[in-house]
């Protein structure tokens, strides 16, 4: 089989045919490694490529395959976003600070899949401290978007995002602050889950903001994201926030359809300045979602208008881990974020607060919604990818974001593809859930995946 | 729920800066201040006196259920 096929294919098909002894996953992630040789140069989706660690560990999960001793996800390759602590590979989240910090452990996600047998292929560029957008000043070349290499691949997961539409890895964990999942999902053209704040462990991430960070998987898929969930999926007293929550099966039901599923679409806030093109891709994926048996209904979050309250706990939180840094050693960070970081000690003690209250009222309006409906449907991004001339700019503001209240309120969200505008770049559709109810995100999301064709487009990269 | 009050102006903003001291370029301030405008624009139109029970987390549980004004 030939290289781009063979990185192609999604984690199910690997899973099967390595039982099978049908694939090596050794040819598999020697296959990643030529492919990211040959493409990564001009995708910069990589900061750093492990490939003797990566062919060891395939190694590894053939000879456990052939002793029948092989965890759930042995042999399929991954790479981690450069926020992830990685023992004896070099972790930078992106800055300057961190560019020589060589952690002595893993996170408590990389160990998890490292358990299940995963291949580490390497570590995926991210946005200087999982910080927003592309900002000028960064140390690092930035990721492009493979749909259209003068495009960013959104952020701050941005070498995830790029990564998986580029065929560059099977799996990658990214981490969500505002949207640094579902963003580079969305813009990318792949499949981002957020899951519930605490049902996937922290520990061992960088720090952005403490109460609104979040990490989780990214695939080409939902089936696969739901696979890496799995494994990722539990209690770790290493991070103050993990949930003792029983983690349920997340593949048993992905198969149950649409049919009775309550979809609850809130048209306040979240269709403020869409574009014209991704409101019809969403409006044809709800005629979807009803064709398959859904029923669609429009809810009410009286509170939404409350979510931009989300910058003020983001950015006090963000400069309380700073702090420090950001006054001894300020010239070693991006100006641009470093003025945004910046911003985040003008807030009062009082504001800070509100805010913390506004996002307990905005919880309350949500799971009032939800009480109503299983889902929740809403465009992920309100346009597709901007140009990399775009966002340099360093007036660039940040817009609205039909993500971040769902880091607001902790319930899982899901980003998928729903369409592609006339530029050719993807759009995305994003469903929300109750606290901990993945299980009902998923099987949403791979009903309309297996109902629709955009998941199987790939970029035209030569 | 909501009161009416001003936003954020150029004056406050630099009247924070000075307070908090930090340094923030020239160029960038009004950037800064479309941030701050735009975070501040909600709780400035919270009306803090109607929901006084309404608790804020200390730390962040996704799943807590409370009625309507905060308690569990």
């Amino acid at each position: 089989m030939a290289t781009a096929e063979l990185c192609d294919l999604d984690i199910d098909e690997l899973g099967r045919r390595y039982r099978a002894r049908d694939l090596s996953p050794v040819d598999v992630a020697a296959a990643y490694i030529a492919r990211i040789e040959r493409l990564d140069k001009t995708l910069n989706s990589y900061v750093t490529v492990t490939a003797e660690r990566g062919l060891a560990e395939a190694r590894e999960a053939e000879a456990a395959l052939r002793r029948g001793e092989a965890g759930p996800l042995a042999g399929i390759p991954v790479a981690y976003k450069d926020l992830y602590a990685t023992r004896g590979v070099r972790t930078t989240a992106g800055s300057a600070l961190l560019a020589d910090w060589i952690p002595d452990r893993d996170a408590s996600c990389v160990s998890r899949l490292r358990q299940a047998g995963m291949v580490m292929l390497g570590k995926l560029i991210t946005h200087e401290f999982a910080f927003g957008i592309q900002f000028p000043g960064h140390r690092f070349p930035p990721a492009r978007n493979p749909w259209n290499l003068d495009h960013v691949p959104g952020g701050s997961s941005s070498g995830s995002g790029a990564a998986l539409a580029a065929g560059l890895t099977a799996g990658a964990l990214g981490s969500d602050t505002g949207g640094s999942i579902r963003g580079p999902a969305a813009f990318c053209g792949i499949v981002g889950l957020k899951p519930t704040y605490g049902r996937v462990s922290r520990a061992g991430v960088v720090t952005l903001s403490w109460t609104l960070d979040h990490t989780g998987p990214m695939a080409r898929t939902v089936r696969d994201c739901a696979f890496i969930l799995q494994a990722l999926a539990g209690y770790d007293p290493a991070d103050p926030a993990s949930s003792r929550e029983p983690v349920p099966d997340y593949t048993a039901g992905l198969d149950q359809g649409m049919r009775g599923l309550r979809v609850g679409i809130p048209r306040e806030y979240f269709f403020h300045d869409v574009k014209p093109e991704v409101v019809a891709s969403f409006d044809s994926a709800m005629e979807t979602l009803r064709r398959l048996g859904a029923l669609v209904q429009d809810v009410s979050i009286p509170s939404i208008w409350a979510a931009p309250a989300f910058m003020v706990i983001m950015l006090g939180e963000a400069f309380a881990y700073h702090a420090r840094d950001l006054r001894e050693r300020p010239e070693l960070y991006g100006e641009v974020l470093r003025d945004k970081l910046m911003a985040g000690a003008l807030f009062t003690g009082e504001e800070y607060v509100q805010a913390q209250r506004l996002r307990s009222r905005l919880r309350e309006d949500m799971h009032r919604a939800l009480a109503e409906v299983d889902v929740l449907a809403t465009p992920t991004t309100p346009g597709t990818a901007p140009a990399f001339a775009t966002v340099l700019d360093p007036g660039f503001p940040f817009g609205r974001s039909n993500m971040a209240p769902f880091n607001m309120v902790g319930l899982p969200a899901l980003a998928l593809p729903c369409g592609f505008a006339p530029n050719g770049l993807p759009i995305s559709l994003q469903l929300a859930g109750r606290p901990f109810d993945e299980a009902t995100v998923l099987r949403a999301g791979h009903a309309f995946e297996q109902a629709t064709e955009w998941h199987r487009r790939r970029p035209p990269l030569q | 729920m909501t009161v009416e009050r001003s936003d954020l102006t150029m004056d406050e903003l630099r009247d924070r800066i000075r307070v908090a001291g930090v340094h923030i370029p020239e160029e960038r301030l009004a950037l800064i201040h479309g941030l701050l405008r735009d975070a501040l624009r909600p709780v400035r139109a919270m009306d803090t006196r109607e929901a006084l029970t309404l608790e804020p987390a200390p730390t962040f549980d996704a799943a807590a259920e409370r009625d309507r004004h905060g308690h569990r």
